[in-house]
């Protein structure tokens, strides 16, 4: 049975890369709306009951918003990567920033 | 005359694909109200047209995963073409029947199945009557992951798991994070979520499966003596599948994502987004490493674990159930279809044997689709509350392998 090896083999990379992304920028999408609630100074429940509306807090927003562009920075590398793949070019990431080679 | 009957059929299959999987992108959002059922469809098929263009890549060489009818490089076996090409286009013709009648039958009866798999086990299924167990690719010649097993059943299993990880961790922590804050935040981000996941999504399908008709097509066209290039896929075909598969989304199997989206667990904006997200991740990283799988499969998994990982939520595993035992008989029944299809064409033989097929196609989608009309689901009421639709005439009829 040496393709329940190799099936074994590629699906715990699915498994990783899906965590990281499919997972990952689902949560920092989250944490960026927790920012923004915070920094419009918005009441929140809590173990210990509702804390008071606060006041603004910019710097939450815009921590907020950066989350936000990172996610969007990871959806735009995923079209990226379906794009390339179809004419023939591939996402290389072996010099940190991601780069189109040719394949 | 045969091949007109195959490029019609290939293109038929491409549609019912269309419509079978637009549930794996837009159940979710349409479930949730992030977006109207019409909106979604409309989005879903846009973007699967333009992802169909998007796959240059050609996929000449898709039935060799399961049937040895081509070689490395594409052409069909020489052995094939003795008779003009005529055997072979009997084959792929009846292949592609089979996976449109079980297509059909599971769209009845508002199950989502894997489309790849049906049209898989409708080749393998002609593949055996026609050329015998030998012209199957069961296990890959050792070098990689190849064959039914490697290329189907083993991804079949695996997949769901994985999505079901995925989405259950996803979900789980992006409540730990938002529980307490004000709907306001938390509705309009993840509806923003949602659609984009869900787009996301349309396209990778759009890719990834229009190309499987192309590749069929163009094999057709190949073997009846009409195309020879194997590095290009003839731009009329492109065009045609790109337009057949948007044209199925855009129309929507309004019963499966009926099922997907209210039937498994009921679904919250949050729950949406991580669902969707780890889809898309999971289809995209399996189709860079070569894991083959089903858009189907995953989907169905992230959602039941979008239902896992939300606290509290309950999971309706009956309705699982009965989709897992669907997948199970999807390659033999979509199989079973193929090969009795191949049998009567070459019983009666020729360009008569091809016009029979066809009817029966023909005869059979009607009576599916006259079926459909009682206990219609469409896009006004596919988000009617679960439990109380069982009682009506929508309620499912065991999914045994009738044809």
């Amino acid at each position: 049975m040496h393709n329940l090896g190799f099936a074994l083999d590629g699906a715990w990379q699915v498994l990783l890369a899906g965590l990281v992304l499919g997972a990952g920028l689902p949560i920092i999408f989250a944490l960026g709306i927790r920012s923004l609630a915070w920094g419009a100074g918005e009441a929140s429940v809590t173990g210990s009951g509702v804390t008071a509306p606060g006041p603004r807090r910019p710097i939450g927003t815009v921590i907020g918003y950066l989350l936000f562009a990172v996610v969007i920075l990871g959806v735009v590398l995923g079209i990226t990567f379906i794009v390339a793949g179809g004419f023939g070019y591939k996402l290389d990431f072996s010099n940190v920033f991601p780069t189109l080679i040719e394949k | 005359m045969i091949l007109a009957l195959v490029v019609l059929t290939a293109l038929a299959f491409d549609f019912t694909n269309g419509f079978h999987d637009t549930a794996n992108a837009m159940a979710t959002s349409i479930a949730t109200k992030a977006l109207r059922p019409k909106t979604a469809v409309a989005l879903s098929g846009v973007l699967n047209l333009v992802g169909a263009f998007l796959s240059v890549e050609v996929a000449l060489t898709v039935t060799n995963a399961v049937v040895k009818i081509q070689d490395k490089s594409g052409l069909p076996k020489a052995e094939l073409l003795a008779d003009g090409g005529s055997g072979l286009l009997l084959i792929i013709l009846a292949g592609l029947v089979g996976g449109i009648v079980w297509n059909l039958l599971t769209w009845l009866v508002g199950l989502p199945s894997s489309s790849s798999h049906a049209l898989f086990g409708g080749l393998v299924g002609a593949t055996i009557a026609g050329l015998g167990w030998g012209g199957v690719n069961w296990n890959g010649d050792g070098s990689k992951l190849d064959g039914v097993v490697g290329k189907v059943l083993l991804p079949a299993v695996l997949s769901p798991v994985i999505a079901a990880v995925v989405a259950a961790v996803g979900t789980w922590i992006i409540f730990k994070i938002t529980s307490g804050i004000a709907a306001r935040f938390t509705d309009k981000g993840f509806r923003w979520g949602q659609i984009g996941s869900a787009s996301l999504v349309s396209l990778a399908h759009g890719t990834n499966d229009a190309q499987k008709t192309m590749g069929v097509i163009t094999l057709a066209l190949i073997a009846s003596g009409h195309w020879s290039d194997t590095e290009n896929i003839p731009l009329w075909v492109k065009v045609s599948a790109a337009l057949a598969i948007a044209l199925g989304t855009y129309l929507g199997g309004w019963r499966i994502i009926r099922t997907l989206g209210k039937g498994l667990t009921d679904i919250s904006p949050p729950q949406g987004t991580a669902a969707q997200s780890g889809a898309a991740a999971v289809i995209l990283a399996s189709s860079h490493l070569g894991f083959a799988l089903s858009t189907t499969h995953v989907a169905t998994g992230s959602v039941l674990g979008s239902g896992l990982g939300r606290p509290g939520a309950t999971v309706r595993w009956a309705v699982a159930g009965r989709m897992i035992a669907a997948w199970m008989i999807t390659l033999p029944a979509a199989g079973l279809v193929g090969a009795v299809m191949w049998w009567v064409g070459d019983m009666v033989g020729g360009v008569a044997g091809a016009l029979v097929v066809f009817t029966l196609l023909v005869i059979a989608s009607v009576a599916m689709y006259l079926r459909s009309r009682s206990g219609r689901v469409d896009s006004s009421n596919v988000n009617d509350d679960w439990d109380a639709a069982a009682e009506t005439p929508v309620a499912p009829i065991p999914a045994t392998a009738t044809n």
